[in-house]
């Protein structure tokens, strides 16, 4: 188990984004977590990621209770991590990106003031082949195309050292051929032993990729399994049909 | 010399500046942090520095705690002003600078209100005093390339990538994994550190200061200089320091009475930079907007 | 005692001014969402236009008023229309609005020490000198006239806010600029009445400011902080809490000061001022959650 949350708790001004949310993630598995819009798994993800603070719950990773950390000291810990809305560095080449992602180092000032530029060329090749971004490395974030920049994004997260690659809608708005590859490149990863938690709306992108699958709705897992078993699953039917009060009844 | 006394006084007041707006782009420009209480930490560093040389410090010591002073009130600046954003974020710091002009002129048992401190020495470094104009304009000179060395190398460090990175999105930065804080603040003190250093040069140089110096008619000047220069560019600031120093003194040769003259050169100052914001935000060598 | 309830006085009357210049700038805030810290300068500019109209060039005292009133309004619609608006329409950023504002600022002032001199003006119209005691409690008719005017003002604004058209779409712009467009209100032009408005009353408070204390070309930067620590205070974006709130600073100064040296005045001013955007960022009645997430 390399990730779990316990009773996930968030309300936002009377609104229950996160009504008692709890999952596991398996190591080495693709676990992915599914939902109508709106259910709640960006804000789940916000939540581990501890870019929010939750009402309450807590959140053990790799065996440790990590619910007061950070989001930096959680990220050090070695959880990576992509946005669906992707914005990036502007103004920062491809290569600044990714020495960025890779250096755990470049925090410190002083030694930083008189050393050259650092960056591990080799690995730098290697995580843009892996991805497929094929844009010279001088090239800024801004002149990049969306696509461009949803490859870049999941390359940093990749780059950056980790034990858990979380990932927000890897193939929201991206065309089928890159749909394609971004599902070959996360099987290639898992095939190299990663952890994946990967959320996603469209159900049969994950179907035949995800080892097993939580799904979501109205800030409730309400349904788990292997992604045959959702597949048959009445409530998870209920849930994107409209209709969720069925779908409650299922947990 | 080859150059008359005249030009050395403005050389001196360019060399001083250019500190001041390198560095207050290194916040502003490079690393995102709307900073308009720059002016402050010039006022604080200059009145550090003179007092303690006129109670018998050495200048360069003078010189160096000055710098350190104002970075630790750049310290609890971006302690205080953390949760604040945009223009919120600008006005309190605007409302910093406030604060301390008005310590300044109300702390009289320290700083002799606005009266202003007379007599501030020359440097003196290891026995050498730094006696003329010409003296004066090399060590300014070796100062001001020190400065922007070592300011030029923090930006183009892996560290100063992080603090562009900061600028540009804070969020995707600390998830992978850079305490944002840490940077902020170590930025805001480089930075306030070389804005106490240049006011320890400008207090020297000119011997007397008073609370006007350091209020928002000197905040407009160097506003106006960073963002003519162009934001996250340390040759645009340079540049631009050395213009907009130099060509108001253009004026000088219309026989304005002095009394005209400051404001008239004040006007031409705001009036550059409404002008800049409108044609060219993003200033002759920038490459970033001011968010 | 009396010494008390004369600092309480005081405050008041100081409060008064402060919350004329306060109520402009928060009603133009309230419905652009920027800065406009130029908002000092149509204060002191009015100042000098009495000056210049009624003790240089003569011209009746009403008729004075009236004029000023009038151009102050114009020169705020000016710097909307000639300044902000171009610049909105690039896309700055509500800081770049901001250094803006505080660039005209400095442009005017210099240019007003530039025509009239750094020196300081005297207007001359009302015996300023004769004070009428009461209770131990020593106020010019000046002073009485100032607190009564500001009030009226006070009372005819929020009228005009609740009962007129004009007003209501103001509110409603200043509660939802995007609902407010959706339901047909032309945003712009209730800018365009916002500035008209919000400056006229910087006329107003000109025109006090400058027969109540002496003018000079600086004194709009000092006035600007007055009134914006008053709305901040109080409500930036909520007119009678800004009001409320320059009451309150105009209090706090003058008791402050009977515990510090007089010149600690504008110091309690800036602290408060520091402290309120770093705390209270809406104000004590403001409406709207805090803008930390922008």
């Amino acid at each position: 188990m390399i990730l779990s949350c316990k009773d996930i708790y968030k309300s936002f001004g009377g609104i229950k984004a996160i009504d008692g949310c709890s999952f596991t993630v398996a190591e080495k598995k693709i676990t992915g977590i599914i939902g109508p819009n709106g259910s709640g798994k960006t804000t789940m993800f916000n939540v581990i990621s501890k870019l929010i603070k939750p009402d309450s719950g807590t959140i053990e990773f790799k065996g440790q209770d990590v619910t007061g950390l950070k989001d930096y000291e959680l990220a050090k810990m070695g959880v990576s991590r992509t946005f669906q809305d992707v914005k990036l560095f502007q103004n920062l080449t491809i290569r600044e990106h990714l020495q960025i992602a890779m250096s755990d180092t470049d925090e410190k000032l002083l030694s930083n003031i008189f050393r050259g530029k650092e960056g591990d060329a080799q690995k730098i090749k290697e995580v843009m082949e892996l991805v497929g971004l094929d844009k010279p490395l001088d090239t800024y974030g801004n002149d990049l195309s969306y696509g461009q920049r949803k490859l870049l994004d999941l390359a940093i997260a990749i780059a950056k050292p980790h034990t858990l690659l979380m990932l927000d809608e890897p193939v929201a708005g991206v065309n089928p051929r890159l749909r394609d590859s971004i599902k070959d490149i996360l099987r290639e990863l898992n095939s190299r032993g990663e952890s994946i938690l990967l959320i996603e709306h469209d159900m049969n992108f994950v179907m035949d990729l995800v080892d097993h699958i939580f799904v979501m709705d109205a800030g409730k897992v309400i349904a788990e399994g292997a992604p045959e078993e959702i597949q048959n699953n009445p409530c998870v039917l209920e849930a994107y049909l409209g209709g969720s009060e069925e779908g409650t009844k299922c947990l | 010399m080859i150059i008359s006394a005249y030009q050395t006084h403005i050389f001196i007041l360019i060399f001083i500046y250019i500190i001041l707006a390198v560095s207050l782009n290194l916040a502003l420009g490079y690393t995102g942090l709307l900073n308009l209480g720059h002016v402050a930490f010039y006022g604080i560093g200059a009145y550090t520095s003179a007092l303690l040389a006129i109670e018998g410090m050495p200048y360069l010591a003078a010189m160096i705690i000055a710098g350190l002073f104002a970075s630790v009130f750049g310290y609890l600046l971006v302690t205080a002003t953390d949760r604040l954003k945009g223009d919120y974020l600008a006005m309190a710091t605007l409302g910093f600078s406030f604060v301390v002009y008005s310590l300044l002129l109300n702390l009289r048992e320290i700083t002799r209100g606005a009266m202003g401190i007379p007599g501030i020495p020359k440097p003196s470094i290891l026995g050498l005093t730094v006696r003329t104009n010409d003296q004066y304009l090399i060590f300014v000179l070796l100062i001001c390339a020190i400065s922007v060395f070592i300011m030029y190398r923090i930006v183009k460090s892996p560290f100063g990538k992080l603090l562009e990175a900061n600028r540009d999105n804070a969020v995707c930065l600390r998830v992978l994994g850079k305490n944002t804080f840490g940077l902020k603040y170590k930025a805001m003190m480089i930075s306030a550190f070389f804005a106490g250093i240049s006011g320890s040069l400008y207090a020297h140089y000119i011997t007397f200061i008073d609370p006007t110096s350091f209020y928002i008619s000197e905040l407009i000047l160097i506003l106006t200089i960073v963002i003519v220069g162009g934001l996250a560019s340390i040759k645009g600031s340079i540049v631009a320091t050395a213009v907009i120093i130099y060509v108001p003194e253009i004026l000088r040769t219309l026989d304005l009475p002095s009394s005209v003259l400051g404001p008239v050169r004040q006007a031409l100052y705001a009036a550059i930079l409404i002008a800049i914001l409108m044609l060219r935000p993003r200033g002759i060598f920038g490459k970033v907007d001011l968010e | 005692m009396s010494l008390l309830a004369q600092s309480i006085i005081n405050g008041l009357i100081t409060g008064s001014i402060y919350a004329l210049v306060a109520a402009g700038y928060s009603l133009i805030y309230s419905t652009n969402n920027f800065m406009h810290f130029a908002h000092g300068i149509s204060v002191v500019a009015a100042g000098y236009m009495v000056y210049w109209l009624f003790t240089l060039a003569g011209t009746p005292f009403y008729v004075t008023c009236i004029i000023t009133v009038i151009l102050s309004a114009l020169f705020g619609l000016a710097m909307y229309r000639l300044i902000y608006l171009p610049l909105q329409r690039k896309g700055a950023s509500n800081v770049i609005l901001l250094i803006a504002s505080i660039g005209i600022l400095t442009f005017f002032q210099n240019v007003i020490q530039i025509a009239f001199g750094s020196g300081v003006k005297l207007i001359g119209y009302i015996e300023v000198a004769k004070g009428i005691t009461f209770a131990g409690i020593t106020m010019t008719l000046l002073q009485i006239v100032i607190l009564v005017i500001s009030f009226i003002i006070f009372i005819m604004l929020y009228q005009f806010m609740q009962r007129t058209k004009l007003g209501r779409n103001m509110r409603a712009v200043s509660n939802n600029k995007e609902l407010a467009s959706i339901v047909g209100i032309n945003h712009i032009r209730v800018s365009d009445f916002s500035f008209l408005i919000g400056s006229g009353l910087a006329g107003v408070a000109g025109i006090l400011v400058a027969l109540e204390q002496n003018l000079s070309p600086l004194m709009g930067t000092n006035l600007m902080i007055k009134g914006f620590t008053g709305a901040v205070i109080g409500g930036i974006n909520y007119v009678p809490g800004s009001i409320v709130g320059s009451f309150l600073l105009g209090l706090a100064e003058n008791l402050g000061i009977l515990v510090l040296p007089s010149g600690y005045k504008d110091a309690i001013a800036f602290s408060m001022l520091f402290l309120f955007l770093l705390f209270k960022p809406n104000g004590i009645l403001g409406k709207k959650e805090g803008r930390f997430d922008k």
